[in-house]
């Protein structure tokens, strides 16, 4: 929060774009708020976005689980970038069904039965699913806490948030190129679904562009 | 011999056991004795008749005695309670009479005194011994409080229906001050009053009156408590005046008294006496109801219901002192009714009728958190109610908006409160939205701004669709990206829309044309400032609102001056300023007026004619950042960042209720607040990601 200088960390009203959250960065241990990790995570990717080191780099005192939650939270975030650049260009037409290679059809969860959804609803609908899962009072009433029973939830989320990762490079490999570059989002995922185990290791199917990753990581 | 032959005969005829056959055996007995004297015309069916008949007639004496026992016990009960009730009468009377005297020495002392200059020689001037307490401590006071529970239960017990104390306690909290009444009505309530109260006649509450007595009455507007307690007190005491005749040439300077003796000889005191019995009747009967028959006091107590209207209705028909004597008889029976009752006192009269009133203070609604809305990565910056339905949209830093349906609750754990998802989720911002405004309704149409620069116009889908629903590429409306650094504020009205970007500018749009930007307007051109020192305005608004009728729009700047523009022309036509940046601001519905929220705290209210600053007040402990204004221009909703909500009420500018909600992240807490234009829902959104809405 603040300490003793008196630095408000607040985006008023009138602020210009870029100026926006552009305040000191505050130490993790400082943090008293609820949120603190959260304002951490964002913090720091916030000064470098290519920093995955640092990005991923959990403190000490915390909980693995509230750590995997919080990125997880952040991930669905961001992702709302490339769900709104495929709003455009991927069409019920075109991308009639989930898929990434022509092996798998992905059925979309968030329905009573799961159902074959064209691409773009799948992405939407699983962003969708994911924040009301990852907010929900039900599975995740605390920030600061997370039930054991509620960390497998975490994986069946990043399983889904994978795949249209997946669908986004095979089909529309230009709008994943650019968010890449922009912001090492789904480099990012693959770092940390490796480092902090939540899904198999078959399932990043994604080959990987840069040596970043620690070893040990298997490609299929 | 033939006696045991007649009681044979007795026991056919099925009569009760040993006493009765003794008896009529004894009869029989005299009558066979008697026989042989007379002519023997006694046949057995005559005697057999005989001692039948005088067995019921004795059966007939007896109920008959035992009737008359009750009557008069219960007689003798009620002249037991009046007598307790006449001597506690007396020992009051006795008291006041004390004390009157050594308010007189005093009077005749400081007399003296002022004339003379030297003190007068009287005897031993000591106020009378008080002996009871006469303000009743805690605890004692919470006893009466229970004692008159008991009382108002037994009452209902009877058949004193709720109905009748909550029109006597509606007439009795209408007396106490909370109206301005006229001295007419005062007289009238005081009659009520004292059929109420259990009204303090202790020697501390008479020598307070009368030692102001001689000052100039005060109005009865301005401390109408006081004047009653006055006044009443004058009817009673008059009343004993009249009946004792007792200090008559005391120099009071109150019109009450000599009215009052005026009035007096007018009314037949029989009459006074008449009610006043009947009405101690009724009262006691009331309290022995507990021993005695309930039928009689039931009876007795709906003829009390009758005459207290029709008392009532003499008081307001025929001159008020009716009411008042006859209620300051009636008072002193009540009090010679209720014993210890009548200790209470006048100062616990409001509570005393809180059980009775209560339920009529509901004028003030307390708003409890009902939804949770969740479903935000990061924190709402805006939040919006659908015009008609009961719907929302939040607009929130992780890029989207997202349309709640209020009726789709989820079950939650917590019973206190709903959870809500969200029916619809608007993407197509690529940087954190920071404002949204509604749409006229009908037109099913709301506008986001965001840190892009860009507005959106989105089109609502309607409240019953599904949340997994195909994609629809026609929820999204036209972009406006007229504006080239971050949009922080739009305000729509009347079909047209209007942003505060922090590139400077303010624009003016009708988002549904052609050609959506109407104007541009920016803050160099404008007056010198009306009230406050001259103040280059920086040039970053910061909020914006449509003021009289969408024919202006305020602006609040980063700097604290605020502008009023009128929209036709585009120029600035008044400039209002304050030292501390402003965060929001809201016009009024109806008046004139402009609130804005600062980040030093205060609320300050601006009037859009003159532009002076109307009021100003510290409304939180840190910046207020959230503003709104019930439809309805009652109420005032404001949020800040020492996570509260508080419920302003315009005409007094004092706040109501306070709500506490959300977390801070960073410093950061409630971002924004907003009434439903119809219904009874305000919300707050906080940087936590989380919406409230409290019914």
């Amino acid at each position: 929060m603040t300490d003793g200088v008196q630095i408000l960390r607040r985006n008023r009203p009138g602020t210009k774009a870029k100026d926006f959250c552009r305040w000191p960065d505050e130490p993790f241990e400082e943090m008293d708020s609820t949120l603190a990790v959260q304002q951490f995570i964002q913090q720091t990717i916030r000064r470098d976005p290519s920093n995955l080191e640092a990005i991923l780099k959990m403190p000490e005192v915390l909980d693995e689980g509230v750590w995997k939650y919080e990125h997880l939270r952040q991930f669905c975030m961001e992702l709302n970038g490339l769900a709104v650049r495929l709003q455009n260009e991927c069409k019920p037409e075109t991308c009639t069904q989930m898929t990434a290679t022509e092996q798998w059809i992905f059925l979309c969860a968030a329905h009573k039965t799961p159902k074959e959804c064209p691409a773009i609803d799948y992405t939407r609908h699983t962003l969708d699913g994911a924040a009301c899962l990852l907010n929900s009072n039900k599975y995740f009433p605390s920030r600061v806490n997370i039930k054991d029973s509620s960390i497998a939830k975490l994986g069946s989320v990043c399983r889904r948030v994978y795949r249209i990762f997946s669908h986004a490079y095979f089909h529309h490999r230009s709008i994943y190129d650019a968010l890449e570059r922009e912001t090492h989002l789904c480099k990012r995922f693959t770092y940390l679904v490796t480092k902090y185990p939540i899904i198999p290791q078959e399932i990043l199917i994604l080959p990987k562009l840069d040596d970043e990753v620690p070893a040990g990581e298997s490609e299929a | 011999m033939k006696i045991p032959t007649a009681m044979d005969d007795n026991s056919v005829s099925h009569h009760n056991g040993g006493q009765v056959g003794s008896q009529i055996g004894v009869s029989v007995n005299n009558k066979q004795n008697e026989e042989p004297s007379q002519s023997v015309q006694y046949s057995i069916p005559g005697i057999l008749h005989f001692i039948q008949h005088e067995w019921a007639r004795f059966e007939l004496e007896r109920s008959q005695w035992e009737v008359d026992k009750a009557e008069f016990e219960a007689r003798i009960a009620f002249l037991q309670g009046e007598r307790k009730g006449q001597e506690n009468l007396k020992n009051d009377l006795v008291r006041r009479i004390k004390m009157l005297e050594y308010a007189l020495k005093q009077e005749r002392a400081k007399f003296h005194k002022l004339k003379y200059g030297v003190e007068l020689q009287q005897g031993d001037v000591r106020p009378p011994p008080e002996e009871s307490a006469t303000e009743p401590e805690p605890v004692e006071r919470t006893q009466w409080k229970q004692g008159r529970q008991f009382i108002k239960q037994y009452l209902q017990e009877i058949g004193y229906t709720d109905t009748i104390l909550d029109v006597r306690s509606n007439r009795v909290r209408a007396l106490l001050g909370l109206k301005n009444e006229d001295s007419d009505n005062s007289n009238y309530r005081n009659y009520e009053k004292q059929q109420h109260d259990r009204c303090d006649y202790s020697a501390n509450h008479m020598v307070r009156k009368y030692d102001y007595g001689k000052e100039p009455r005060k109005t009865s507007g301005s401390s109408g408590g006081g004047y009653n307690d006055e006044g009443m007190s004058v009817q009673e005491t008059a009343a004993v005046f009249a009946n004792f005749e007792f200090l008559t040439n005391q120099e009071m300077d109150m019109d009450e008294i000599d009215d009052l003796d005026a009035k007096q000889t007018l009314h037949a005191s029989g009459k006074q006496g008449e009610e006043v019995d009947h009405e101690a009747e009724e009262v006691l009967n009331e309290l022995n109801m507990l021993t005695i028959n309930e039928v009689v006091s039931a009876g007795q107590g709906d003829e009390y219901q009758g005459v207290t209207s029709g008392g009532s209705a003499s008081a307001s028909a025929a001159s008020s002192s009716v009411g008042s004597g006859s209620g300051a008889g009636e008072a002193d029976e009540e009090t010679l009714g209720l014993g210890e009752l009548a200790q209470l006192t006048v100062s616990n009269e409001p509570e005393a009728y809180d059980v009775a009133g209560a339920n009529k203070e509901s004028f003030r609604k307390t708003w409890n958190a009902k939804y949770t809305l969740r479903s935000h990565f990061d924190g709402v910056r805006a939040i919006a109610f659908h015009p008609t339905e009961a719907a929302l949209v939040t607009a929130s830093e992780d890029h989207t908006l997202k349309l709640w349906n209020l009726q789709r609750t989820v079950p939650a754990k917590r019973s206190a409160g709903l959870d809500v998802e969200p029916l619809y989720t608007f993407r197509a911002h690529s940087a954190p939205v920071l404002c949204l405004a509604m749409g006229a309704p009908r037109s099913e149409e709301c506008f986001s701004g965001g840190l892009d620069g860009t507005i959106r116009v989105w089109n609502l889908p309607p409240p019953t669709a599904d949340p997994y629903d195909p994609y629809d590429p026609a929820v999204q409306g036209a972009v406006l990206r007229e504006h080239t650094d971050a949009v922080w504020s739009l305000a729509s009205a009347c079909g047209r829309l209007a942003s505060a970007s922090a590139d400077g500018t303010v624009r003016l749009w009708a988002p549904r044309a052609p050609r959506p930007l109407l104007a541009t307007l920016r803050p160099d051109d404008g007056p010198p400032p009306a009230a406050g020192p001259a103040l280059a305005p920086s040039p970053a608004p910061a909020a914006l609102d449509f003021a009289d009728a969408a024919s202006r729009a305020a602006v609040a700047y980063r700097d604290g001056s605020l502008l009023l523009y009128d929209l036709e022309t585009g120029q600035a036509v008044l400039r209002l300023g304050c030292d501390s940046p402003a965060n929001r601001v809201r016009s009024h519905p109806t008046l004139p007026m402009l609130v804005t929220a600062h980040e030093d705290r205060h609320i300050r209210f601006w009037d859009a004619v003159s532009g002076q600053c109307s009021h100003a007040m510290v409304a939180h402990l840190d910046a207020v950042t959230g503003l709104a204004l019930d439809p309805n221009g009652l109420f005032l909703l404001s949020g800040s960042h020492d996570c509260s909500v508080r419920l302003w009420n315009l005409d007094t500018k004092t706040c109501v209720q306070e709500i506490t909600a959300h977390r801070k992240k960073f410093d950061e807490s409630i971002l924004d607040v907003a009434f439903h234009p119809l219904r009874p829902y305000i919300a707050s959104a906080g940087a936590d990601g989380l919406a409230k809405v409290f019914v």
